[in-house]
């Protein structure tokens, strides 16, 4: 094995670090503009995190880079760490005085999509605030979009592998260079973004609201910039606009970009797109069902409560339009597991993933199949093709782990204090980089401010093991990646 | 085509056997002078007859040859029919209960679940406090023999591991399979004995000793008071917990501790796992409420393992209201809920000898990460294992998590509250018993709905018999041709 060349790791996280430099004079302006002092800390901040960026990269520049696979993780992992330390900067130095733990549990929150806060009364934040979270969770969605393009399918990281074949389309070569297809999923983003925002304005919402809004929604992240969440607005048409972009930031971009060109019946053939909206329709049912005759509520409020809040606990978003608190056992029981599901690979939302939920059971059916016929031939297929071996086991390994971090995850949240929903619901719902959990302490209506220090370190780890696909992280602890 | 007189045959003497085990209840009650009796007799009568009948009117002749297909009808067959015909002296007794709960109670005893509908215990006639108890015992020497000799062949989810040619090579250890079960037999007996006598001379009424002997050693749970075992002194809660322990380990090993080498027992590695988790946890447990609960040493001790070795052995006795401890406890019980005890035991659960393999197999695929073409092994016991067996494992574990999720989800579109039905399907479906909240240690399954009785009743059945063996009967390839 090749020695560790840290040169490129460090030439990847200045990249990013000045990235997020660059990022921070947005809400400088914005607040610059609103007349708010705070705009000083953003521009300080960007200020700081420019040159040890720029410094960083200097220091570090090579001729050509070829990282090996550990400098790929070391990478990917500390790029997403070291963003989220500078990004809590301006939290920080604020004028909402956040302790060090606060504000960096605020960015990683944003950075991984999660859309857990911890700062009360948003309403009163000053505006370049919610606009720094807002951006964010964008970034980090975007971020989680090339990632997966670019590196998961590379690294073969749970079962990921399978779209690296895939990824081609259907006339195998559409886009043969991940930076291309990199940078026109990218583009499609920021359109959809755009678009978003655009259809938010026309049912109403203020301009500010509007894009800030879009951005959280389209990165299924769920920062909002009113306490009650979406349902603060009281606007049944732009939460119809949030559940239609919250559905399409939980789809693979990558089949998005095909639908936009125009390769539509290729896409309706995907397994994952076809599960993912059949489990959305399923869940949204049967959440609206139960809340049309256990609250005896209108059929059509049920409904738009229902899709809602299935769609937003399944894509791992988080806003919320109504207030639960009433809701008793499935939708509860129903929200929990959907957090874990996830939306797809490929996507902006977190969890299992669809995919990989289709091979689990794919591979189950065959072995009990097995176990009558030892010379049957049976194999698993997804999506019209038999799943290789190696890729069945790999999914299956990320499902063990992933049951095992969220099981410890729990188990420390049960240590600092937190009650059984609440511990068993926190800990999904950072892993799922969902953002709210259920119970009374951290529900959708409620924050994280009051909960202890070392929860939210708890959380924050959960976080980010859920955001980079938990091996990505673990590979790290390994005696051997050290080595050599 | 499935040949169905094995199938009848074997089910048919098993049914004999447990009509014979309905007379000692029966005694009890005739000489307590309670009318009960004649429910045990009757109910003793129609077993079996009905059990001789299928017996004698499908003897094949020749050998006795069991097909795949017909040792996974059996498997099922045997639990379903005990079952039924072992819920009889329920029904036919003074306590008037419906078939669903004489059903649960029925399937709760002989999966070793100890899940129980009903209350006031305490009252109740001894006749039926026995056949609990020994629904327990029945169930678990049966599970247990059933898991040495018949799962293993069948290839149940890894269990192919633990194939009794291949597990001692070389030194012929008792290589027919009647001689292994009659060891096994014996070795349970002794336990349960010893165990009787133990909590005896610790104070327990001979009935008691015995009752309580028999729930301990096949980690059933069922007790015969409602306070579980918390009316009980610290002397035989200690017992109680050396016993749950010995439960859950493989019971081949103890033969051949018995027979040859004492050392056999540590080298296995199911077994030091098995130790090392219950000693970890338990400190664990003992230490938080030692420290943050402020409980006095000794008891933050006792209670802790009584607890935790009671639930990671799915017997599910309870020594305190651990629902009732605060935070931390009903989070950890919960996960506990999903590990279960050694292979070839009586406990239910995910079992150690898996997560054994999945935990190799995640470090295999951490390190395959690093060294994309390099090769890796997963070694059990020193012996290396294929590819089937892990995937084997991994099936069982996808499966297992799968039906966690589909009965919860049920369960609460019967209308149970979110943690009843989360933990009563993970309690159900790894055999232990007492989940959180209404259905915790300080409550029982009594007020469910008569829908979630049912449905939590075929989860034990699942849990009970590795999932796959059940699964295996409703694939539609199984029926074909």
């Amino acid at each position: 094995m090749r020695t560790l060349d840290l040169r490129p790791v460090f030439l990847v996280v200045g990249l990013l670090l000045t990235l997020t430099a660059l990022a921070m004079l947005v809400p400088a302006a914005v607040d610059f503009l609103a007349g708010n002092p705070d705009w000083q800390v953003f521009a300080a901040s960007a200020g700081a995190t420019f040159f040890l960026g720029a410094a960083i990269v200097l220091a570090n520049r090579a001729g050509r880079i070829r990282p090996s696979l550990r400098e790929v993780y070391l990478m990917t992992t500390g790029g997403w760490a070291a963003v989220a330390v500078a990004a809590a900067l301006p939290f920080g130095f604020s004028g909402l005085e956040m302790s060090a733990t606060d504000a960096l549990f605020e960015a990683v929150s944003g950075i991984t999509t999660t859309g857990a806060t911890n700062i009360a009364e948003i309403e009163r934040a000053p505006p370049g605030i919610l606009v720094w979270r807002a951006l964010l969770q964008w970034l980090g969605g975007a971020g989680v979009i090339v990632m997966a393009v670019v590196v998961l399918p590379v690294l073969r990281i749970g079962g990921m592998q399978i779209f690296r074949i895939e990824g081609a389309g259907p006339t195998e070569k559409v886009m043969p260079r991940a930076a291309r297809t990199a940078s026109a999923v990218a583009l499609l983003y920021g359109a959809l973004t755009a678009a978003l925002a655009f259809a938010l304005w026309l049912t109403g919402f203020a301009g500010f609201d509007a894009i800030l809004h879009a951005m959280t929604t389209i990165s299924t992240g769920g920062f909002s910039t009113a306490e009650a969440s979406v349902g603060a607005f009281a606007n049944p048409a732009a939460e119809g606009v949030i559940l239609a972009g919250m559905v399409l930031g939980g789809m693979p971009f990558v089949l998005l970009l095909h639908m936009v060109r125009g390769h539509l019946g290729w896409a309706a053939r995907d397994t994952q797109l076809r599960w993912y909206l059949g489990l959305l329709a399923l869940a949204a049912a049967m959440m609206a069902l139960w809340v049309w005759m256990g609250l005896d509520l209108p059929f059509l409020e049920a409904l738009r409560q229902g899709a809602f809040v299935a769609v937003s606990s399944m894509t791992g978003t988080g806003f919320a339009v109504a207030d639960y608190g009433e809701w008793r056992g499935l939708p509860i029981a129903a929200m929990f597991f959907l957090m874990l599901v996830g939306g797809c690979a490929g996507s902006t939302s977190a969890g299992v993933k669809v995919f990989r939920v289709h091979i689990l059971l794919a591979s189950a059916r065959v072995q009990v199949a097995r176990l009558l016929g030892a010379h049957a031939v049976l194999i698993p297929y997804y999506n019209r093709k038999p799943i290789p071996d190696a890729v069945a086991d790999t999914v299956m390994g990320f499902l063990f782990v992933f049951a095992l971090t969220f099981a410890l995850l729990a188990m420390g949240l049960g240590l600092v204090g937190f009650d059984f929903l609440t511990a068993i619901s926190g800990a999904a719902s950072a892993i799922a980089n969902a953002g709210p959990g259920l119970g009374q302490i951290v529900g959708p209506f409620s924050d994280y401010v009051g909960i202890p220090d070392a929860a939210k370190w708890l959380l924050m780890a959960g976080m980010l093991l859920g955001r980079l696909e938990l091996f990505l992280v673990l590979v790290l602890f390994l005696p051997n990646f050290w080595r050599g | 085509m499935i040949d169905l007189r094995p199938v009848l045959f074997i089910v048919g003497w098993l049914l004999v056997a447990l009509a014979a085990a309905m007379l000692p209840p029966a005694v009890v009650d005739l000489r307590d002078g309670h009318s009960d009796w004649l429910a045990f007799l009757a109910a003793g009568t129609v077993t079996g007859f009905t059990g001789l009948g299928m017996a004698l009117g499908s003897r094949p002749g020749g050998k006795l040859r069991l097909g795949a297909r017909e040792a996974f009808l059996v498997t099922v067959s045997i639990w379903l029919l005990g079952v039924a015909f072992g819920m009889l002296p329920f029904l036919f007794s003074g306590l008037g209960i419906s078939v669903t709960d004489a059903f649960f109670e029925s399937m709760s005893g002989l999966t070793t679940t100890g899940a129980t509908v009903l209350a006031n215990l305490d009252g109740m006639p001894r006749g039926l406090l026995l056949w609990r108890q020994l629904s327990h015992w029945l169930g678990g020497i049966g599970i247990i023999v059933m898991a040495t000799a018949l799962l293993p062949l069948l290839r149940i989810g890894g269990m192919q591991l633990f194939r009794l040619e291949s597990s001692e090579k070389g030194e012929k250890m008792m290589p027919r399979v009647s001689q292994v079960a009659a060891a096994i037999v014996t070795i349970y007996v002794t336990f349960t004995a010893l165990c009787a006598v133990l909590l005896w001379f610790a104070g327990l009424t001979p009935f008691d000793a015995i009752c309580h002997a028999f729930s301990t050693i096949s980690t059933g749970g069922f007790a015969n008071y409602d306070a579980s075992i918390s009316r009980f002194g610290p002397a035989v809660q200690w017992i109680i917990i050396v016993f749950m322990a010995l439960g859950g380990g493989t019971f081949l090993l103890y033969v051949s501790a018995f027979r040859r080498d004492r050392r056999t027992l540590f080298r296995d590695s199911q077994i030091r796992w098995y130790v090392a988790f219950l000693a970890f946890f338990g400190s664990l447990m003992a230490f938080w409420l030692w420290v943050v609960a402020d409980w006095p040493a000794g008891e933050a001790l006792r209670h802790a393992f009584f607890n935790v070795i009671s639930i990671v052995t799915t017997t599910g006795f309870a020594s305190d209201d651990y629902a009732a401890w605060g935070s931390f406890a009903p989070t950890v019980f919960f996960i506990l809920t999903f590990i279960g005890g050694c292979t070839g035991s009586s406990a239910g659960g995910i079992k150690i000898f898996r997560y054994q393999v999945l935990f190799a197999m995640a470090g295999v695929h951490l390190r395959r990460l690093l060294h994309p073409n390099g090769v890796f092994v997963i070694d059990f016991n020193r012996q290396r294992i294929s590819d089937t067996v892990v995937r084997s494992v991994l099936g069982f574990m996808v499966l297992y998590f799968f039906t966690f999720v589909v009965v919860s989800l049920a369960l609460t579109l019967l209308g149970l509250n979110v943690v009843d039905s989360l933990s009563a399907a993970a309690a159900c479906l790894g055999n232990v018993g007492p989940g959180l909240g209404t259905v915790g240690p300080a409550g029982n399954y009594a007020g469910l709905p008569a829908a979630a009785k049912w449905l939590l009743a075929f989860t034990m059945l699942l849990g009970r018999l590795e999932l796959m063996t059940v699964l295996a009967l409703l694939m539609p390839q199984f029926w074909r041709g």
